[in-house]
């Protein structure tokens, strides 16, 4: 066996390690390399920042706990940005398994900045139904959700004073993890009740998402981690997102290096055999 | 530190480290937290799914509210159950052709709306601009309203749709466009790997940045303590195995 | 008997089709009433949905326990979390916090079930890393362009990439909002237009795969 073929096919637990590593040094001893601001972030920040205040503002919070880590840190800066700008804000989910990481969210940013709730902010909770639940909230606010997340009418609460139905929105953002998300809300809501969409959401459908940002179909787009980061710096509240970016480097860095270096034993390996007339797997 | 979240640290750490294992090789603490993982999340599907559709959308609304009407509801999702009873399953499919039929009819014009005419209409661009009354032609890159773009980003679509459409031998022209498609669509790709990576990357950070926080000594180094444990027990489970099990496949 | 079973279902399905296909186009008070009213109920009858989804895993486990087959134990476990949740969730109606306490079933989801399930997926992290470093070659032409975008955006994605090579920030802004903004669409426009036409087929009973299942 050559070397290019011995390191080829080299136990994948030394990746394994090689990653890991990589991932937790500048967790541990991070450097705070800049962080520049992409215009899709921008729009999400600079929509929030026109609106006036006492504005109605709508977070569903569409992801589960696997996707925690790159969708959490968005909701964080989103609600502490909309509560600094006094918006009426709106959360809820359309997938079941986030329904407790939802509210803690909320209830933990509106408790920081000194909401109350049923006053400046409601959670709705969640409800089956992707899509029809957006048509059914369209087309009235108060039938899709009869009571929020701690039972109490929604037809009393302040915060939902003529807040009739979608139409009655002044901006909604939804944070996807994937389908019901982002196109949810345009297809069978924006593009009905005509309130404005931004987006943020993993880094596994962002690219996905960029149709809909280039026909203005979305207003902006906040794309996993380095999104989160990117509105942390906007709004000038460094979090976890922030903190995550060395060691976000480091991984990209690693994977790239291990691309350089596979292709590098390829290519070896590709030579020898030649010359011997073997084809390398 | 309140008791409850102290041992909440632990268990998350432990169950953590537990999944981790699996970077070895399977094993039974990966197995035990896997299992344990679909059983709660399903406990909790259940309990959720109990609480918001059967008590906040049906029994509220009809007995505290009068509304009688979603009875209709509850019998069509009945139906669906009757999916279990071999004798009535037939019953099901009224059930599932009401919602399939909504479903349908919901989605054909919105997607047509949404998803056809809104993306073509913004593909069709001028690629020219008027500035000031004569035609010019903008070549800035960064900008994706810019009038080289918009001519790249038609190329780019008219040529992949050209591409997967088009089951025509690939010759000449045909062949022209089909593989600039090819091209586009390998640069899609890589993106989209570029991203994948960032995402999963991502999510480790995530955990390790919760097992770091759980290594301080206000939750009493739980991660350092369970570390150790786990390396240990995986070890003696190794020891259990050798000669039994195959070397772990590559890959 | 056989128009209930076959028949009918096809009709439903023309009828609701082209009932809610055309709603769009009519603004009626009527008509919005009706879609309020329908979607509501669409949002029930999908909490049903969720019942028939959790069901088959019921029954693979149980029949591994009944049978002893081997891991059963694991099975055991399986039954344990779920029917352990299920008992403190209902015990506190559902909520994971009651006047801002954690409740027993908040402490299972915030400790159990979120690290559980992130780490689940973290792992994939190791696997993509060692996927590219086995899969990730440079064979063809196609696969170098695909390889060297990868590697841009890899780079113009993090503060390290940006600060060793500037122009891999606005490169990979180009590649996203032009390169890959044009495939997508295409491949949006084609699913979309794939999706349509399945609707239409459903709706006029060409397709009738989803009416599988029951005996006739």
């Amino acid at each position: 066996m050559t070397f290019a073929e011995r390191m080829l096919k080299i136990d994948r637990r030394i990746i394994f390690l090689v990653i890991g590593l990589c991932t937790l040094i500048p967790l541990l001893y991070p450097v705070g390399l800049a962080i520049k601001i992409s215009p899709e972030v921008h729009g999400v920040y600079d929509y929030i920042e026109s609106l006036p205040e006492g504005s109605v503002f709508l977070l569903s919070l569409d992801f589960d706990p696997a996707s925690k880590p790159e969708l959490y840190p968005q909701a964080v800066s989103l609600l502490r940005h909309a509560f600094k700008k006094n918006l009426r804000v709106i959360g809820m989910t359309l997938w079941l398994p986030g329904t407790g990481m939802a509210n803690e969210v909320i209830t933990r940013v509106a408790d920081e900045a000194g909401k109350v709730s049923g006053k400046d902010y409601v959670f709705l909770g969640w409800s089956p139904g992707g899509g029809s639940v957006i048509i059914n909230m369209g087309q009235d606010l108060y039938k899709a959700f009869p009571t929020d997340y701690n039972n109490q009418p929604t037809k009393d609460l302040m915060v939902l004073k003529d807040v009739k139905t979608l139409r009655d929105v002044a901006y909604v953002v939804s944070l996807a993890a994937g389908t019901s998300g982002i196109e949810t809300w345009y297809v069978f809501g924006k593009d009905k009740y005509k309130f404005e969409l931004g987006g943020g959401c993993t880094g596994v459908i962002a690219p996905g998402l960029y149709p809909l940002l280039r026909s203005g179909q979305i207003n902006g787009l906040i794309g996993g981690l380095r999104g989160a980061a990117e509105y942390e710096v906007l709004i000038d509240q460094k979090g976890r997102a922030v903190a995550g970016m060395d060691a976000q480097s480091a991984t990209h860095l690693a994977i790239i290096v291990l691309v350089i270096l596979c292709n590098i034993f390829y290519f070896m390996l590709r030579k020898s055999q030649g010359r011997t007339g073997q084809q390398p797997g | 530190m309140p008791f409850e979240i102290l041992l909440g640290a632990w268990v998350a750490t432990g169950l953590t480290l537990f999944i981790f294992t699996f970077l070895y090789q399977d094993n039974p603490l990966f197995k035990l937290a896997e299992h344990l993982y679909v059983g709660v999340s399903v406990g909790y599907a259940i309990v959720k799914t109990y609480d918001t559709v059967l008590i906040r959308l049906i029994y509220e609304p009809m007995v505290k509210q009068g509304d009688w009407s979603l009875l209709i509801p509850l019998g069509i999702g009945t139906l669906m159950l009757a999916r279990y009873v071999p004798k009535a399953a037939w019953l099901s499919r009224i059930a599932f052709a009401f919602i399939v039929g909504v479903g349908s009819g919901l989605a054909i014009p919105r997607v047509i709306s949404s998803y056809i005419l809104k993306q073509v209409e913004d593909t069709v661009r001028p690629l020219a601009s008027i500035v000031q009354g004569s035609p010019s032609f903008t070549y800035d890159l960064l900008n994706p309203a810019s009038n080289l773009n918009a001519v790249v980003l038609l190329v780019g679509v008219v040529s992949v749709l050209f591409y997967f459409f088009f089951s025509i031998e690939h010759k000449g022209p045909v062949k022209v466009a089909a593989h600039t498609g090819i091209l586009f669509l390998m640069v899609a790709f890589g993106a989209a790997f570029g991203y994948t990576v960032m995402a999963r990357m991502s999510l480790l950070i995530g955990r390790l940045t919760d097992l770091i926080e759980y290594a301080e000594p206000r939750y009493g180094l739980a991660s350092l303590w369970l570390l150790a444990v786990t390396v240990t027990l995986l070890a003696a489970w190794s020891l259990t195995q050798r000669g039994k099990a195959a070397p772990p496949a590559d890959g | 008997m056989n128009f209930f079973r076959r028949q009918l279902p096809l009709l439903i399905t023309l009828v609701t089709g082209l009932v809610f296909a055309a709603q769009y186009y009519v603004p009626h008070p009527a008509s919005e009433e009706m879609l309020t009213n329908v979607t509501k109920w669409l949002q029930i009858i999908g909490g049903f949905a969720l019942v028939l989804g959790v069901t088959s895993l019921f029954h693979i486990h149980a029949v591994k326990i009944r049978r002893r087959e081997p891991g059963w134990g694991y099975s055991f476990v399986l039954y344990a979390g779920m029917l352990g949740t299920i008992v403190i969730g209902l015990w506190h109606n559902g909520k994971e916090v009651v006047n801002g306490t954690m409740t027993a079933f908040g402490w299972i989801y915030n400790f159990m079930m979120v690290p559980l399930q992130g780490t689940m997926f973290a792992i994939l992290a190791f696997f993509i890393a060692s996927a590219a470093y086995r899969s990730f070659r440079a064979r063809s032409r196609e696969a170098a362009v695909l390889l060297v975008a990868a590697v841009i955006v890899m780079m113009g994605r993090v503060p390290l990439g940006e600060y060793l090579v500037p122009l891999s920030g606005d490169l990979t802004q180009w590649i996203l909002n032009v390169l890959n903004a044009s495939v997508r669409r295409a491949i949006l426009i084609g699913i979309s237009l794939g999706a349509v036409a399945l609707s239409l087929k459903i709706i006029f009973g060409i397709e009738r795969a989803y009416l599988g299942g029951g005996k006739e």
